[in-house]
């Protein structure tokens, strides 16, 4: 039985990303892929070249139309209940936009929901932590507003603490500098850069960070090392770090993923 | 010459499918048949889905489902409960004033109390409670469910590891269940209270122990379980159909409207073919 490297969070070998249900029309063809714990990615490329799809498929929301994907070691379509409850935990998605948060329900609410559903805990119990992560956020002054009403750019800053209050060890994040303004911007790259480098909540090990743009971009807080890749006209093609066309899969590799020291492994 | 267009051509065969014979008009329903039987097949199978995963879930995340239920409770049983108390109470007065006059007349003005019980509590109040729950529940929330799911809030819960079956539609199956079951009680005290009050006023000589013990006498004690069975069963389709039409499929926003109507008349007709189901047992009684 072939090993799976631990070290791996996602790898994705000749997939097609289709349909929001698996099928035509195709976004992207022949995506090879590899990400490992701690890297930062920063995926680029026009509007409807499939990045939203990218990160969905990762996510788990929707299918490959060809392919495989296995992120952390284990393929969405073989888990079931709790198998696939505890891996959805382990990656976080912040959607495109407002974030698609639930508009009826205040901030505080949104963003306890994932801590009282999986601790099954009531709204007093999780008070403290949330606190936290609004205060971390900037949310604290909006903590009682109900999500509608909030500006997009607040929106998406409550939807980004909804998916780090469970601490995923992935996390994906949709367009997240789109259209915001000289104070929010700012808040975001920095915010970014802490969690690439080691965010407290994470015993100082930042989560894998995989990020799109529509826009060809950098993000300097990020740091050095971070991967960049390129979506456009139905392929996939990774650019390195900037200074190297280095790739993320040796060529052929698909049956197995090359590890830091060399050796090939492969569930 | 022209010739007519519903004229067959010269040399062909008269068709066999001629549009008076009853039988062609009979064929006439198989597609509606056909999407009927099709559309409850879905809805079976996404019951299943939900009891499964009522039945599995159970113990998971109590603390957020439980006041979810409460506040389905709260929404389809005790917000509607004036409503259903000026139904009981329209339903009992019309019911007795149409037939005291004629009882009166065959010598059988007794029978009132037993007339207006087994009315309301075997076909009335079920039928009325699970009506009204849709007409003033059901359609918001086939709305609020498929705009949820229009607008992704769906995979935004899948995303966090939530189960929607488990968190949007578990809550409004067991809270719109218990509240038809309790509003059609309800329905049935408030039309039989009022009954007797119209009665008196119409000159029927009955004390308030006479009319309900006649009530008593004509009901049955397996009248008692087949009420909470047939209303539950109307809370189930109701809450089901509804979640069906809210969530199953992807809608977009401008097919949410065509949704709720659609959700209007399946529950109408499964609502009535259940109560049709219920009337052998009734008859055996």
């Amino acid at each position: 039985m072939d090993s799976i490297d631990p070290d791996v969070v996602v790898d994705m070998c000749g997939a097609a990303l289709g349909a929001p249900d698996g099928g035509r029309p195709l976004l992207a063809e022949g995506v090879d892929w590899v990400v490992r714990r701690g890297e930062a990615w920063l995926v680029t490329g026009p509007m409807n070249a499939g990045k939203s799809a990218l990160l969905e498929t990762v996510a788990g929301l929707r299918p490959l139309a060809a392919g495989s994907l296995r992120v952390m070691g284990q393929r969405w379509e073989d888990l079931r209940g709790d198998d696939l409850v505890a891996l959805r935990r382990r990656v976080g998605l912040v959607f495109e936009g407002r974030g698609r948060l639930f508009p009826g329900m205040t901030v505080v609410e949104n963003v306890a929901l994932p801590l009282c559903y999986h601790g099954n805990l009531s709204l007093s119990d999780a008070a403290q932590e949330v606190d936290d992560w609004l205060d971390e956020a900037g949310l604290m002054p909006m903590a009682s507003e109900t999500a509608g009403r909030l500006s997009p750019a607040w929106a998406r800053r409550v939807a980004l603490v909804r998916a780090l209050v469970l601490r995923p060890e992935l996390v994906l994040l949709d367009d997240p500098l789109a259209g915001l303004d000289a104070s929010h911007g700012p808040w975001w790259e920095a915010f970014l850069g802490r969690l690439r480098h080691g965010h407290p909540r994470w015993n100082g090990q930042g989560p894998a960070l995989l990020i799109t743009s529509g826009l060809p971009r950098s993000i300097p807080a990020l740091g050095s090392g971070v991967r960049y890749a390129v979506m456009e006209a139905r392929r996939w093609r990774e650019v390195g770090d900037g200074r190297d066309e280095s790739t993320s899969r040796e060529p052929g590799s698909c049956g197995g993923v090359p590890s830091r020291d060399g050796s090939a492994s492969r569930g | 010459m022209s010739r007519r267009l519903d004229e067959a051509p010269p040399g062909s065969q008269p068709s066999s499918l001629v549009p008076d014979e009853p039988w062609v008009r009979w064929m006439a329903w198989a597609p509606w048949l056909g999407n009927g039987i099709e559309t409850a097949r879905q809805v079976g199978a996404f019951a299943l889905i939900a009891a499964g995963t009522l039945v599995t879930e159970r113990r998971r995340a109590t603390r957020v489902i439980g006041p979810l239920v409460q506040s389905q409770v709260a929404r389809a049983g005790v917000r509607v409960l004036p409503i259903i108390c000026f139904m009981g109470v329209a339903i009992g007065a019309l019911i007795v004033s149409q037939t005291t006059l004629l009882l009166v007349q065959v010598g059988q003005a007794d029978l009132v109390g037993p007339l207006l019980a087994t009315v309301v509590v075997r076909e009335l109040a079920p039928l009325t409670a699970a009506l009204v729950v849709l007409a003033r529940v059901g359609t918001a929330t086939v709305a609020e469910l498929g705009l949820a799911r229009a607008m992704g809030e769906v995979e935004a819960l899948e995303a966090l590891g939530i189960d929607p079956v488990h968190y949007l539609v578990v809550p409004r199956l067991v809270g719109m269940s218990a509240a038809v079951v309790c509003l059609a009680a309800y329905l049935v005290l408030t039309s039989l209270g009022a009954g007797y009050v119209v009665a008196f006023m119409r000159g029927l000589a009955m004390t308030p122990g006479d009319f309900a013990g006649a009530v008593a006498g004509a009901l049955s004690w397996v009248d008692f379980p087949l009420l909470a069975l047939k209303t539950a069963g109307f809370g189930v389709l109701t809450s089901m159909i509804i979640c069906f039409h809210g969530l199953a499929r992807p809608l977009r926003m401008e097919e949410v409207g065509e949704a709720t109507t659609r959700t209007v008349a399946h529950t109408l007709v499964a609502c009535v073919v259940l109560d049709g189901l219920f009337v052998p047992v009734y008859m055996a009684l």
